[in-house]
């Protein structure tokens, strides 16, 4: 199978790997690196669970191939947290349980970072704009909307 | 389980190499943003030897407005961006809604409108997996050759489901084709046949590069309303666009409708020049509702109903057609 | 205070208490099965049937086999055991043997090196099947001349309940209204986030097994996994490592953990088997379609004076839960009302279907819309308000239902009068623009089914705390935390007893080699089973803490008082720091070790008739709602503006998770009520995805106001009763109602897609216009 060397930034850490061309990004970081915050939901594309950071941009690593991020920054769920504390979103959504199961989670605070670094302060409609690709099957979504919310005030 | 075969990955640099790499092989696909062809590969639709990036094309990312009101959209600029773009919000709301309806946010980063505009026509007898397929003895459109939506027929019936073909359409765009003898314009909608195993009128080698919407006509406004069963991620069961101008008077100056979701084709509403001259009152827009149940042809290519694709179509189109007309400013 | 008694001094019970395995969760350091470290294990994967119904002639592996990398091809000559988690209802295995009954069923299974190598080894084997008939609903499966899907079930009938109590015939008799109407409801399914996955090991030299696997109940899938691999229970570890939540889909053990373990042992190694989406919808034990006939007899001021029920489940192709299912729906129609008389039939079919099993709401849910719709309905004939005619009917506890159900606590008339205030029901209701409307229903659902799944005399729920040197203090259970926050519950419970704060505490969940059999998280059990006996394990903890503080002091045991962590002579300032006191504790035998066990009491365990144990539970939970919604009368879309609802749930004691369980239920609820449902093309799944099989997404699901009613029970821990399940089924007659209130159009079909209520429309729209015509010929003729 047709391999290359992909030079990509992982979580603020350049790195060189092989990957063959139909590798897609979520079993690049599930199964090569590790990373298995990144969460396999769906066959491809229905359910956000695998919702990462790509240049900053919210993406579905399960039908993005891993060849086509050459250069780009990815940013997973394991890149939150700095020197083991919890960022202002993951804490919200622990303190307000925005998680339940947690598997949707991941992807839900990674799309829920997009927004952030996008739109301080969004209102409850942006924030259901920014993560209606992001299914969860716990919570019905109430307190995922306030955890949002209380992490946007928090980051002020 | 994923049935995603082995391919290379081609990621060319011109379009002179990305053309020649789609005519020198047949099995060879074009790439955009890959939120429909990844899944579709993943469920083992398809084997194609090589998928051609098109992402590092270049020129094929920009968004130009021309001093005469035109508008011109590469085709590998992200819905995200078409969202985003302060000229297409102001000139092409149609446009923009049609664009910010596609799938999620986290799709519409890597989706592209020229991905869009070319997006493979769905159908429940396709979109499935290759266990699934082989179990009903594949259809028409990939591996079989009957088509389950309707098996006395011999076509295909699967959707098209592109919501911005239908404001594109309605926008009078035109898309910019380029192949191996060179580059061509065309009538969007003449880029798209009524036929879901053949939906593109493109051939080998050819590329959509860009659409150039032209400068809309004074005082005209345009919208997309689209139905779908959630508030989010899915595809259109009917999509509905229109461009209306009135006349002094308040009667139809010029009228452009186009749909979406409802036949293999993206639609350009026929008749609509009979509307001109007509107050928009109920018996405009009756007739004009009975012409979209006349031309909308759903077949049972989704799990929701035909009649009711089909009905609903008409709401959208007289909705959004009132919605215009009678819109304050 | 006796522990566990309704008093409670707010420690840690009360506290909106974030789960104490959160953290993992919101960094992504949560190992779900699949994330678990398998270096070098083999890759695994099923071949489905094609086929609905068919003779297995033969299965050709020898292809497979061939193909270098292939580790390992079971099929089900591999395991001739049959298995099922009703132990008088046994009849699926874990690879289908002589015939398949559905498509999708899993005929063999490979282990192999990737997954590239796993998949040419599935399209090599060769399937030799010789068709049958195949039904996909109960009617033809009834059919007199039908194939049997299973010899010994004629008819097709998995089951047929037949219950009469009390004199239905005098309550309808002495009725002054009496209505009955018929209701069908759509198959749905659980759709958890995290597909199926489970890690099997085989450990060749010592022939034992370890399996990982996403399951809710790690027992039922030991006593399986011993069972269908014929090894001794105690060479099998059963471990659940973080669950991506179940529903009920994992409430009993499924065929692709068996596989596994058959595959590991064929293959002398380790296997890793992760489930495609499709496969997961595939694997199902969702909700049945089900058919209700519904007869209510009503005294003119709503007290209801009988009910008469008829059931038809489509249970699929094999028995699994299905007898539980349908007798819970018989018995679950009573116990939220004073039902004096009813008569229930039901009958649970047999199709060519993924089988079904226990959801959320498990046997109540379509019941309970059919009865309250109609009940809502009759209560307008009679010029009562839908509020009116619940609080005719309120159980006042305790109380003995008519089948033997014991009502030991019931807040459902402060629930009703919260929700009613907070939507402002008397203002608004029948007041709204058109297209706007309010409707509201009530639910009710058992703590833990009284009677466990197996029987075997012993306790039905143990927990073991540790204290060792580090003071530390370790509780060991088997109940399995799916995201609904049982640990943390647990942690909280212990910690409200020692009065220690919670991080004293650690939470070691469901490992058999190490913590105590738990028979898993069902039917709501957890928190009150769990509670009571983490109660009175946490209790005798501290009896020893007293003792060890009593003789370190050298005083008489009643003269100690334990403040938190500081052990004191009452009265004096002589005291004991934690440290010196699990000193003292440790001195006389090392770690200390100590548990508690709880059953329910012979009371609560239903009557004495066949199928008495189903519906009987120590604690009814109870809720009322309020849905408000907008009609697009054409299209029919309905959107959902807004929910109220009020759960009692005894004690809340995590509120925190009680309204996240709350909520989660209502919406599951919406979910089914607006779009979601499985559908079949001859059997195949036509919605095996998450695009077609409809859950709600955030941009269309309502704000849901939530309000804890607290009638604490006799018998839960601390007062609590379960609060994970009650709310969902009064969403979908909440609708409905609301629909009605909306358009006057009353669905007796769910779930209330927009098709279905535009259909409703036009069709009132027409027998409108034809009547209006035939009236004006009528007229024209006079």
């Amino acid at each position: 199978m047709p391999k290359r060397i992909l030079d990509v930034t992982i979580n603020g850490t350049r790195r060189e790997d092989a990957v063959a061309d139909s590798t897609l990004l979520l079993d690049y970081l599930r199964e090569q690196l590790g990373l298995t915050g990144t969460k396999r939901g769906c066959d491809g594309g229905e359910c956000g669970a695998c919702t990462v950071l790509i240049d900053g941009e919210p993406a579905l690593a399960c039908i993005t191939l891993a060849a086509r991020c050459e250069g780009r920054r990815v940013e997973t769920i394991e890149s939150l947290a700095r020197s083991g504390r919890m960022s202002a979103l993951q804490a919200a959504f622990h303190e307000k349980l925005g998680t339940q199961c947690g598997f949707c989670t991941p992807g839900m605070i990674m799309a829920s970072e997009a927004l952030l670094r996008r739109d301080p302060h969004p209102d409850e409609a942006a924030i259901r704009a920014a993560l209606g690709g992001n299914i969860c099957r716990c919570t019905g979504y109430v307190k995922i909307i306030e955890s949002v919310q209380a992490a946007a005030e928090a980051r002020e | 389980m994923d049935r995603m075969h082995e391919f290379r990955l081609s990621r060319p640099d011109s379009l002179d190499e990305a053309v020649a790499l789609l005519a020198r092989d047949p099995l060879a696909r074009p790439l955009a943003g890959g939120t429909d062809l990844v899944p579709n590969l993943r469920r083992g639709i398809g084997a194609p030897s090589v998928l051609v990036d098109l992402s590092g094309v270049p020129g094929l990312d920009a968004i130009e407005a021309g001093a005469d009101g035109s508008i011109a959209i590469g085709a590998g600029v992200t819905l995200a961006r078409v969202v985003r773009d302060d000229a297409i919000a102001r000139a092409l709301p149609a446009l923009q809604q049609a664009a910010a309806s596609v799938a999620g946010p986290s799709h519409r980063t890597a989706a592209t409108l020229g991905g869009n505009l070319c997006l493979d026509t769905r159908c429940v007898f396709y979109n499935q997996s290759e266990w699934w397929r082989r179990a009903n003895d594949f259809c028409l459109k990939h591996g079989g050759d009957t088509c389950h939506v309707a098996p006395q027929g011999t076509r295909c019936h699967a959707a098209y489901s592109g919501d911005t073909a239908a404001a594109l359409i309605a926008l009078a765009a035109e898309a910019e084709v380029a192949g191996p003898q060179g580059s061509r314009r065309v009538p969007l909608e003449r880029m798209f046949v009524d036929d879901g195993a053949k939906h593109l009128a493109l051939g080998r080698g050819e590329i959509l590069l860009r659409v150039h919407v032209p400068p809309q006509p004074a005082g005209s406004r345009n919208a997309y309303r689209k139905a779908r069963p959630r508030g989010a991620i899915d595809f259109p069961l009917a999509g509905a666009a229109a461009r209306v101008a009135l006349d002094d008077g308040g009667a139809i100056a010029s009228l452009r409708v186009a749909l979406t979701g409802t036949n293999s084709h993206p639609l350009l509403l026929d008749g609509t020049a009979e509307c001109v001259g007509r107050p928009v009152d109920e018996a405009m827009l009756g007739g004009l509702a009975k012409r979209v149940q006349k031309q909308a042809k759903p077949m049972r290519s989704t799990v929701t109903s035909s009649n009711w694709r089909r009905t609903v179509a008409a709401v959208l189109v007289r909705r959004v057609v009132a919605e215009l007309a009678f819109a304050p400013g | 205070m006796k522990p566990g008694a309704p008093g409670v001094r707010g420690v840690a019970v009360g506290v909106r208490q974030p789960l104490i395995d959160g953290v993992e969760k919101v960094t992504g350091r949560a190992k779900y099965t699949a994330d678990l470290p398998a270096a070098g294990a083999l890759v695994g994967a099923i071949l489905r049937s094609p086929a609905a119904h068919a003779t297995i002639r033969g299965i050709d592996v020898s292809a497979a086999l061939a193909i270098p990398g292939v580790r390992a091809v079971v099929t089900g000559a591999d395991c001739d055991i049959a298995y099922g988690v009703i132990p008088i209802a046994q009849n699926e295995f874990p690879l289908a043997r002589e015939r398949v009954r559905y498509r999708g069923e899993p005929v063999a299974a490979v282990a192999a090196v990737d997954a590239a190598t796993a998949r040419a080894a599935l399209d090599a084997i060769v399937l030799d099947f010789e068709p049958l008939p195949a039904y996909f609903d109960d009617a033809a499966a009834r059919a007199p001349d039908a194939v049997l899907l299973h010899a010994n079930k004629p008819g097709n009938v998995e089951r047929e309940v037949d219950h009469v109590f009390g004199d239905p015939d005098a309550g309808f008799a002495a009725a002054d209204l009496v209505r009955e109407e018929r209701f069908h409801y759509a198959e749905v399914t659980h759709a958890m986030m995290e597909p199926n996955a489970a890690l099997a090991e085989w450990d060749a030299e010592r022939g034992r097994l370890t399996l990982h696997s996403v399951t809710q109940v790690p027992y039922y899938v030991h006593l399986a996994l011993a069972r269908c691999l014929a090894l001794d229970e105690s060479r099998i570890r059963v471990v659940k490592p973080f669950v991506g939540g179940g529903f009920g889909h994992r409430t009993e053990t499924l065929n692709f953990e068996i596989v596994a373990a058959l595959l590991a042992r064929a293959a002398g190694g380790t296997v890793k088997l992760e489930l495609s989406r499709e496969e997961s919808f595939l694997t199902h034990r969702g909700r049945p379609q089900t058919d209700i006939r519904m007869k209510i007899g009503l005294a003119r001021d709503g007290a209801i004076t009988a009910v008469d029920a008829e059931i038809v489940q489509r249970g699929g192709a094999y028995a699994g839960y299905g007898l539980v299912t349908i007798l819970y729906a018989g018995a679950l129609l009573h116990a939220l009302y004073r039902v004096p008389a009813s008569r229930y039939r039901g009958v649970r079919v047999y199709a060519n279907t993924p089988p079904n099993g226990a959801m959320r709401g498990h046997g109540s849910v379509d019941a309970r819309h059919a009865f309250e719709s109609l009940l809502d309905r009759m209560a307008g004939e009679l010029g009562l308000d839908p509020f009116a005619v619940r609080r005719a009917n309120l159980i006042v506890p305790p109380w003995r239902t008519i089948n033997d159900l014991q009502v030991n606590s019931c807040g459902l008339g402060e629930c009703l009068d919260i929700v009613e205030r907070a939507s402002r029901w008397r203002e608004r209701r029948g007041r709204l623009p058109r297209g706007r409307g309010l409707g509201m229903a009530c639910s009710h659902y058992v703590s833990g089914s009284a009677k466990p799944v197996h029987w075997t005399g012993e306790p039905h729920a143990v927990v073991q705390l540790k204290l060792d040197f580090d003071g530390a203090v370790t509780v060991l259970t088997g109940a399995s935390d799916i995201g609904q926050g049982s640990s943390t519950l647990i942690a909280q419970v212990a910690a409200e007893v020692l009065a220690l704060p919670l991080d004293r505490f650690r939470v070691f969940a469901n490992d058999s080699a190490v913590t105590p059999k738990d028979n898993g998280s069902y039917s709501s059990r957890v928190s009150f089973m769990v509670g009571n006996a983490a109660i009175r394990a946490a209790d005798a903890l501290r009896r020893e803490l007293i003792q060890a503080a009593a003789r370190k002091l050298e005083v008489a045991v009643e003269d100690v008082e334990a403040d938190g962590e500081t052990y004191r002579v009452r009265g004096t300032d002589r005291e004991l720091g934690w440290k010196d006191v699990v000193n003292a504790a440790l001195e006389p035998s090392g770690t200390l070790s100590v548990k508690g066990a709880w059953s329910t009491p012979p009371e609560t365990q239903g009557g004495k008739f066949r199928g008495a144990a189903v519906g009987s539970s120590a604690g009814f939970s109870y809720a009322a709602q309020v849905v408000e919604v907008a009609v697009d009368e054409e299209t029919g879309e309905v959107r959902v503006e807004r929910v109220w609802v009020a759960h009692d749930c005894g004690r809340a004691i995590n509120p925190l998770a009680v309204e996240g369980q709350v909520q989660g239920s209502v919406w599951m609820g919406m979910g089914q009520a607006l779009g979601e449902e499985t559908r079949y093309h001859d059997g195949l799944h036509l919605r095996a995805n998450m695009i077609d099989y409809r859950i709600p997404t955030i941009a269309e699901s309502p704000p849901i106001e939530t309000y804890i009613v607290e009638a604490p029970d006799p018998n839960g821990p601390f007062g609590a009763k379960e609060a994970g399940e009650g709310a969902l089924s009064g969403f979908l007659p909440a609708l409905t109602s609301a629909i009605a209130d909306a358009t006057g159009i009353a669905l007796n079909e769910l779930p209330a897609t927009p098709e279905h209520l535009l259909a409703a429309i036009v069709d009132r729209r027409r027998a409108a216009q034809l009547a209006a015509a035939k009236a004006a010929r009528a007229a024209g003729g006079a």
